[in-house]
């Protein structure tokens, strides 16, 4: 009954949530952006030369690039500077109005409802190894190595088409943390894109090399939410404008390094033929409002490219049940994964916890000082520092663990601080006539813990127990950062994948509530169970019938 | 009678307060001996110090044929039960289990005897119908007499009691004098921290009286309580008939 509860606050939250759809409107993005006189372009500041952050100030290709187009769009441009995994879902919570972070034109990104620019970059998917090691020649040679890639990039899909298995591909939310992982000898290769990785590997990553040869080419474009063609129209023309004027051939020179070439503009058209990408536009209708022309014009898909047949006002609010339903699967995968995390770290983190407690009480000075340090050091830092420096700065003391096994252990490491002090508090709070009474019938120090302090000490323990179990439970979604796939990372990943960011959350969200429930209510069960009195009352009732 | 407690210039401080000094003691055998004394006079501390639940200062305790030292401490301890102003039952085990526990951990008996000579102890103290009862479900008095029972099961060859009735309500006091008065009838060797004159005049087979840390007077219930040669004793017994 008391799972009842809780149960009906989750529908409401989902109710609640869906009825706000009802609330929003949809309207134009080039209207909004020219009542707000400013265009919101989201990034990804980890991907030299195109965006990047040096003292502070974002530089890079696509940052030039934007600002120009907001001058021919007469706006000024504000940069959102995200996490990869959260970019493309900003299209879609409006938090923006166009992503510029080298995206890859696909098939697949213009299904979920993505509209893309004309292509204004020519790139391809290329390989980097630790240099020396001579088992990757060419690119087929990192089939059956162990592969990094930076998640839901196209440099993940080009792996995964090639042929690299699931279970071989670590996939990180930053690439640098994926050129770690080679260079710390975890991976062997790394699937990203030719210029960033050549720009990266140039000024941090003097160990490892390219593999020559590209196994893709690709071409880059910016994106749209799917329902403003005339915002994409716009930037088609100022795009165009840009690359005729001699504008695109300066910022050319000066971020990739290379003089642009027609062979080079050329070859944006060829992947445009050969592939799926469109011609360029010739119609800018979309511009209307810079000419200050009062002749609407209704929103006409026309040249832009892309066109998933999606209804046009399909607001950010709304919940895809389809696209809930076809990851559920994937994300039950990754609640076993998240179950499995919070198990074997209490499992582990609760006896050593309750180990570090006894040291901390303990009349041994130096044991007090070791407790102390640790739960200070464990306390006072971040646990995400914690899971890399387990992860990537162990093995250069010859500590090496998997990226699950570094989870498992940074999470118990930092949990045991936590119970340790629970553990601590419970005993503390136990009378000292228990510890007396105990001692003077003759047990040891030991005895009296395990057969009086420690009994009483666990009932009291249990419920902030249980607020650690569920924190650690939430807080083991940090350990995706080393490529574990758990719930939270499954989500991501589905996320951007889906095109419907919104509605993976909430479902999310739901199944985080879902799995923390029961902890809840199990405790309250214990806790009843353990009670004298309710014990009592039973025992009498089972005697008497 | 054979000596089972000698205590030799026991000294006790707590930081610069010096709570005991120059206590001489012996008890034999079967001797009932009643502390009494103003609060903060020492009984407390010096019943502590008789088992090492503080370590005395300076000065020696016999123990049988035993110097009590940290090493044989368990041993002591084994053989000496303790029942405390507040009880100090655990919470968390039935009135039988309370009793039951140090056998069964401590002299490794198995659970069937210790849980059988468990009841036949909660009988003797008359709480025989308590056996399944946490201590939260007992009055003080009941809970003191489950402690007396605790302490009992360990078969002590010595008991102190620490003030033993002063956390009761007046009429739950009888009921733990009359469970003590058959253990001092059955010849166990008692020393009785207490505030009951009434008891100690009747029991003890000698009386001490506890001043500043120092054994001011002592001798049979009736030179303490008819004839204190000391003026403090007698300030401190006429306060304490008074009430
Ligand atoms: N752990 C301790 N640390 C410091 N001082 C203590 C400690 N235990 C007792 N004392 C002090 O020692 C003195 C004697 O205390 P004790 O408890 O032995 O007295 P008592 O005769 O038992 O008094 P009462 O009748 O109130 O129980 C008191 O002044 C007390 O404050
Ligand atoms: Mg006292």
């Amino acid at each position: 009954m008391r799972v009842l509860r809780p149960l009906v606050l989750v529908l409401m939250f989902v109710c609640v949530f869906a009825s706000l759809n009802s609330f929003c409107f949809a309207q134009d993005a080039l209207d909004r952006i020219r009542q707000r006189g400013e265009l919101v372009i989201a990034t990804d500041a980890t991907y030299p030369p195109f965006e990047f952050r040096e003292a502070e100030v974002l530089k890079g290709f696509d940052v030039e690039l934007g600002n120009e187009i907001g001058k021919e769009l007469g706006v000024k441009v504000r940069w959102l500077n995200l996490e990869w995994a959260g970019v493309l879902g900003s299209l879609e919570s409006q938090k923006c109005d166009l992503v510029m972070a080298g995206v890859t034109i696909t098939e697949e990104r213009k299904q979920k409802g993505y509209l893309f620019s004309r292509p204004y970059f020519l790139s391809g998917q290329t390989v980097a190894k630790r240099k020396g090691d001579s088992r990757i020649q060419k690119a087929q040679d990192i089939l059956d190595k162990r592969v990094s890639v930076q998640m839901q990039t196209t440099g993940q899909f080009a792996a995964e088409k090639i042929g690299v298995p699931k279970d071989r591909l670590a996939k990180f939310d930053v690439l640098q943390d994926g050129l770690m992982d080679v260079r710390n000898n975890k991976s062997d290769a790394l699937v990203a894109d030719l210029p960033a990785l050549k720009e990266i590997l140039r000024k941090n990553f003097p160990e490892l090399e390219l593999v020559g040869g590209i196994i893709q080419e690709e071409n880059v474009g910016i994106v749209a939410w799917r329902a403003e063609a005339r915002l994409v129209s716009a930037v088609n023309f100022a795009l165009e404008k840009i690359m005729v004027d001699g504008r695109y051939a300066r910022l050319h020179a000066e971020w990739i390094r290379e003089p642009l070439t027609t062979q080079i503009l050329g070859g944006l058209d060829r992947v445009g033929k050969a592939g799926s990408v469109v011609a360029p536009a010739r119609t800018f209708e979309g511009l209307e409002f810079l000419t200050k022309q009062k002749r609407e014009v209704a929103g006409s898909s026309g040249n832009v490219q892309g066109g998933a047949p999606t209804p046009p006002t399909a607001s950010a609010l709304s919940i895809r049940w389809d696209v809930i339903r076809a990851s559920l699967p994937q994300l039950f995968l990754g609640a076993r994964v998240t179950l499995i995390l919070t198990f074997l770290t209490l499992l582990f983190g609760t006896p050593a916890g309750l180990a570090v407690a006894l040291c901390r009480i303990s009349r041994i000075r130096a044991l007090r000082w070791l407790a102390v340090t640790y739960i200070e050091i464990v306390r006072g830092t971040p646990l995400l520092m914690q899971i890399y420096v387990i992860y990537f700065v162990l093995p250069a003391l010859h500590l090496d663990f998997s990226p699950f096994a570094s989870g498992i252990i940074a999470l118990s490491v930092n949990a045991a601080a936590y119970i340790a002090e629970i553990f601590r508090g419970g005993i503390e709070s136990i009378d000292s006539g228990q510890m007396e009474a105990a001692r003077s019938l003759g047990m040891d120090y030991f005895g009296a813990m395990r057969w009086v302090i420690l009994p009483q000490t666990l009932r009291r323990v249990l419920p902030p127990l249980t607020n650690e179990a569920i924190a650690l439970l939430k807080d083991s979604s940090l350990v995706s950062v080393v490529a574990v796939t758990e719930l939270m990372r499954e989500g991501k990943e589905i996320a951007t994948n889906s095109g419907s960011a919104t509605t993976v959350y909430l479902a999310i969200a739901v199944i985080y509530l879902l799995l923390t429930l029961p902890l809840t209510y199990l405790v309250s069960r214990l806790e009843n169970r353990w009670q004298p009195i309710r014990r009592e009352a039973k025992v009498q009732k089972g005697t008497k019938a | 009678m054979t000596q089972i407690l000698e205590i030799h210039q026991l000294e006790k401080s707590f930081g610069s307060l010096k709570v005991l000094e120059g206590i001489d003691l012996t008890v034999k055998e079967g001797e009932v001996v009643a502390l009494i004394g103003a609060s903060g006079s020492g009984k407390s501390t010096l019943l502590r110090c008789i088992n090492r639940l503080e370590p005395p200062s300076a000065g020696r305790i016999r123990f049988m044929d035993a110097e009590v030292t940290p090493s044989n401490l368990n041993w002591v301890r084994k053989q000496i039960g303790m029942v405390f102003q507040r009880f100090n039952l655990f919470p968390h085990l039935t009135a039988l289990e309370n009793v039951a526990l140090a056998p069964r951990k401590v002299l490794g008996v198995s659970a069937e005897v210790a849980l059988r000579e468990g009841r036949e102890l909660l009988d003797r103290v008359q709480l025989s119908e308590k056996a399944q009862n946490y201590p939260g479900e007992l009055s003080g008095g009941q809970q003191q007499r489950v402690a007396i029972a605790r302490a009992l099961a360990m078969n002590p060859r010595l008991l102190l009691f620490d003030e033993p009735t002063s956390a009761l309500d007046p009429e739950l006091v009888g009921e733990v004098l009359a469970v003590m008065r058959n253990l001092a009838r059955e010849g166990r060797t008692m020393v009785v921290a207490t505030h009951e004159m009434g008891f100690a005049k009747e029991v003890a087979h000698r009386v001490l009286f506890l001043d500043a840390g120092r054994i001011l007077e002592q001798g049979t219930p009736e030179e303490i309580f008819s004839n204190p040669k000391e003026e403090r004793t007698r300030t401190f017994l006429a306060r304490i008939l008074e009430r």
